[in-house]
């Protein structure tokens, strides 16, 4: 069958199998690779996109019924430079092997879009559905703290100037 | 120009990494490629008594189908030659590769991996160690004597005994028999799955004769001399062009899919891809071995260790890999860091019909040394003293050995682990605040270094920049991506930003140990310094004519040449790139790294495959912990780590090592575990394989001592596996503290926890 799918602000149309998911029409069919696949079982969250704003398993999202919903990928967010979580992850080293790290970057940008300055248990629930096996999770909640800190005092200077 | 040595610069991979366009082998794409799939032995052990493929090879899409009829008839191995590729007459684990599919879809591989016809005669399981040591236990590999091994190593095998050997020193039976008290205790290891977030996979392609393969590898070259080993073809017909790895911690040393992926690529003449399923991965994966530590102390009466026998029990699995190799730890780590007088000590290495073990992050050492320091505990609770207390009474000295002779020049600096500790979590204050089912626990230990010979070579390139190329690839630790890169940016004075690591290739780059044991920082980076270090004086040989000087007057700094007595005058690296190379030619230069042999007595260590192992490092952690009654949960309250690195090149790279380590050591301690029951792994998904979550993790506390070592690069020494090793005995520690009952396994899983609750109760 033929769907659309609106994919980081690009509608793109893509033939899929009626059982096919997400993961595989973004990697396989629009070469969108950022996505990860970890485990296809819903509960290492490499996989994570965001469509209409929340964090789900692209590995067991239905492609058809992410049809007219907003999709976006770590692509997507990437389009301008680095985005403040991103930057964050970079310079406080919450990245190792990075196989988690671009599903971990669209659940903590849901979380900051959500709420825009979290306590490090807010982040630790937040990742719930990222499993990292390199980092001990240290590193990503402070650099999480850090791109929140960032953000409100751009916000500051911006309201200021 | 900043110091780059000893700052925290990010790492040079990381904006790849968070934006998703770092290339892993599953990212790769290429023209007519086709998907493969494995298909696997549903049994633990059996007679294959029919195969057939013919119905597989016509279905839609199918390209080949290839079974152990198609691949020459050997066993390979890393050093014991007992493995085959596929299954031929019988199978000896649960998912052992029998046949292999090519198609043109992943779907139509698997379509055809299902039609393909299987009958395997059962045979029961030898399951576990017990079944395989008990008199009369059917023999897994009757032919064991006769396998190809790796020349120069002896490996003392015997009925399902891949590897035994044993040694003591005169005066054991002695001090037993003259010991005041006498302390056993059997400690049993459950497995653990490495559980990288990237399952195996691979593409390989073939053309002109020869294999490219394309794979997230610890070992590249490992990986080729594994194929031309089952290919029956020469090492260098193999390419391994090594991607970016989404983890390995030991698991992806060895071969995975790229066997299966060749053959099908030779047979097709199309580039195959192989990822494995998560289930598959888990199911093939390698993971830690299963052990059994009995350690038996003999004590005076002043409580000394005047005697101890230490008997040390590993699963090999079906087939062997690395840990075959691993004997010689059970010297090294028999007595801990502690006194203990003379030693008696055996490790075997055992077969079972289970799925083969092989590294994970502290290979072999983590059952070995967690035994000696449960056994600590025990000791000193027995004795009625402070375990702290205790093992600082017993801990080695500055020149004390280790009982295979080899010398700790420096193992005071243990006490200076304790002592930092001791400033930021005093002992007794940790104790007295302890709540009813809180304990606290300290252990401590001493960590060895992979040995592996190292190469690298720096290309210096006309705009300034350099490249560096090595047979290692950056696991994740930042063992390339901060540590090599730091080494060439500061020896050649350049930004870091301007250093570049290019991925492993066996075309390219010369022979190297890989990404194992701690041990890229210290061997990669000290060839990497030597290799920039010859670029360095390249580039003021080739200065010197330019500005009219000698060579030896000249320095390198901040991407300009410098007189060192006329600091007016310098001139740009890049202009001497451009000018200089027409007469001095392109500066590259190439570093080596081998170990010199340790001063030992081989007479104890005779016939090991690594007697002694270089670069102690010396650690300390403590943890405190609550048990909740009810659901026999164990929250991790505190965790401390002080851990000795030589030089910390990038503390921030440390620190992710250490946090990264324990998070793995905690989960092992609490609920790690793969469980094995007729010789089938219980859980096979990551839903039943719990991996430690962001909300189990407490923030890890790091204190980084600095010791640098003459021989290690700006004094570097490994530091990646050494968190994981303390952590399970460290928290099993602080539970059996906490509940006051002793518990003899790892992980203690909730379960396991209310039953010694219970315990208590009755007792
Ligand atoms: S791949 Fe989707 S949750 Fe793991
Ligand atoms: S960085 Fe490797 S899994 Fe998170």
């Amino acid at each position: 069958m033929k769907i659309n799918l609106k994919v980081n602000g690009i509608l793109e149309e893509v033939e899929v199998d009626a059982s096919a998911v997400l993961l595989d029409v973004l990697r396989d069919k629009l070469h969108l690779t950022g996505t990860k696949e970890g485990c296809r079982e819903g509960e290492c969250g490499a996989c994570t996109v965001l469509i209409d704003g929340q964090p789900v398993d692209s590995c067991l999202y239905s492609a058809a019924a992410a049809a007219n919903a907003e999709i976006e990928t770590v692509e997507g967010i990437s389009a301008n430079g680095l985005s403040a979580i991103q930057k964050a992850m970079v310079e406080e080293g919450g990245i190792q092997c990075g196989f988690c790290t671009p599903g971990i970057v669209m659940t903590l940008t849901a979380l900051l879009r959500q709420n825009a300055d979290p306590t490090p248990q807010d982040v630790a629930v937040a990742l719930n559905g990222n499993i990292c096996r390199c980092t001990g999770y240290s590193r990503i909640v402070s650099a999480t703290l850090k791109a929140a800190k960032n953000a409100m005092a751009q916000k500051a200077g911006d309201a200021h100037a | 120009m900043p110091e780059v040595i000893g700052r925290s610069v990010p790492r040079a991979d990381g904006p790849g990494k968070v934006t998703g366009q770092t290339l892993y082998t599953a990212d790769i794409e290429h023209k007519g490629m086709l998907h493969a799939a494995i298909l696997r032995s549903p049994v633990p052990a059996g007679k294959i008594v029919r195969l057939n493929v013919d119905k597989a090879r016509q279905m839609p899409g199918v390209k080949a189908v290839v079974t152990a009829a198609d691949v020459p008839n050997v066993r390979a191995g890393w050093a014991l030659f007992d493995t085959p590729m596929f299954a031929r007459d019988e199978v000896l684990f649960e998912g052992e590769p029998i046949a292999a599919v090519a198609a043109t879809t992943l779907a139509q591989s698997r379509a055809a991996v299902a039609a393909i016809e299987l009958e395997i005669q059962e045979i029961p399981p030898v399951g576990d160690i017990d079944m395989a040591l008990a008199a009369g236990a059917r023999l897994i590999h009757p032919k064991l004597a006769q396998y190809g091994s790796v020349p120069g190593i002896v490996f003392n095998r015997e009925g399902n005994v891949a590897c035994k050997y044993a040694y003591e020193e005169p005066g054991v039976d002695e001090a037993f028999a003259r010991a005041d008290r006498i302390i056993e205790d059997t400690y049993d290891f459950g497995r653990q799955y490495q559980g990288y977030l990237e399952p195996k996979g691979t593409v390989v392609q073939y053309r002109d004769g020869r294999y490219t393969v394309q794979s997230g590898h610890q070992y590249v070259f490992n990986l080729r001399d594994r194929l031309a080993q089952f290919l029956q073809i020469k090492p260098s017909d193999v390419r391994v062009q090594g991607m970016a790895i989404g983890g390995g911690f030991g698991g992806k040393l060895d071969f995975g899919p790229e066997p299966y992926a060749a053959v099908l690529a030779k047979a097709t003449g199309k580039p195959v891809k192989l990822i494995f399923s998560r289930e598959e991965d888990l199911l093939a994966a390698t993971v830690r071995e299963g052990a059994r530590v009995r350690v038996r102390s003999a004590l005076d009466k002043d409580g000394n260790i005047i005697g101890r026998e230490f008997f040390t029990d590993h699963d090999n699995g079906a087939y062997s890999g690395e840990l075959i190799l691993m004997a010689g730890l059970a010297l090294m780590f028999c007595r801990g860091v502690y006194r203990t007088g003379p030693i008696r000590t055996q490790f075997r290495l055992i077969y079972t019909n289970t799925s083969p073990t092989g590294a994970y992050r502290g290979v072999s050492g983590v059952p070995m040394i967690s035994a000696i320091e449960c056994h600590m505990d025990h000791i000193a609770r027995e004795l009625g003293v402070d375990p702290r207390a205790y093992r600082l009474a017993h801990t080695l000295n500055n020149n004390e050995k280790l009982p295979n002779g080899q010398m700790l020049h420096d193992a005071a600096i243990l006490m200076e682990a304790y002592a930092e500790i001791e400033k930021i979590a005093p002992w007794e204050e940790m104790k007295r605040t302890k709540k009813p089912l809180e304990g606290v626990a300290i252990g401590s230990t001493v960590w060895l270094t992979n040995p592996l010979p190292a190469s690298a070579t720096v290309k210096l390139n006309e705009d300034g920049s350099a490249h560096v190329l090595s047979g290692t690839c950056d696991i994740g630790t930042g063992a390339m991506a901060q540590g090599v890169v730091g080494i060439v940016a500061q020896t050649l004075g350049l930004d870091p930003a301007n250093v570049h690591v290019v991925q492993p290739d066996t075309d390219v780059a010369a022979y190297d140990g890989g990404s194992q044991g701690s041990r890229t920082t210290r061997a990669v980076g000290r060839a990497a310094e030597h290799a920039a270090i010859e670029v360095r004086q390249k580039v003021l040989d080739a200065a010197a004519p330019l500005m009219q000087t000698e060579a030896a007057r000249l320095t390198l700094s901040g991407g300009k040449i410098h007189d060192i007595e006329d600091p007016g005058k310098a001139i740009g690296l890049t202009d001497i790139l451009m000018m200089g190379a027409f007469a001095s030619g392109p500066i590259v230069g190439t570093g080596k790294h081998a170990e010199q042999p340790i001063p030992f007595d081989p007479g104890c260590a005779a016939g090991l495959a690594f007697p002694t192992l270089p670069t102690p490092t010396y650690h300390v952690h403590m943890a405190k912990v609550a048990v909740c009654p009810m659901t026999g949960n164990v929250e991790v309250k505190r965790y401390i780590v002080a851990q000795e690195v030589g030089k910390a090149l990038n503390p921030q790279g440390i620190s992710g090592q250490i946090q990264g380590g324990v998070a793995q050591g905690i989960g092992y301690a609490l609920h790690e575990g793969l469980r094995v029951k007729d010789g089938r792994y219980m859980e096979r998904s990551l839903e039943a394989y719990r991996l430690p979550l962001a909300v189990d993790i407490p923030e890890v506390e790091a204190i980084i001592l600095e010791h640098p070592a003459d021989e290690g690069p700006f004094g570097a020494k490994g530091t990646a596996e050494p968190p994981i090793v303390l952590a399970p005995a460290v928290i099993h520690n602080a539970i059996y503290d906490a509940i006051g009952v002793p518990l003899n396994s790892i992980p203690l899983t909730p379960e396991n926890i209310l039953e010694a609750l219970e315990r208590r109760k009755s007792a």
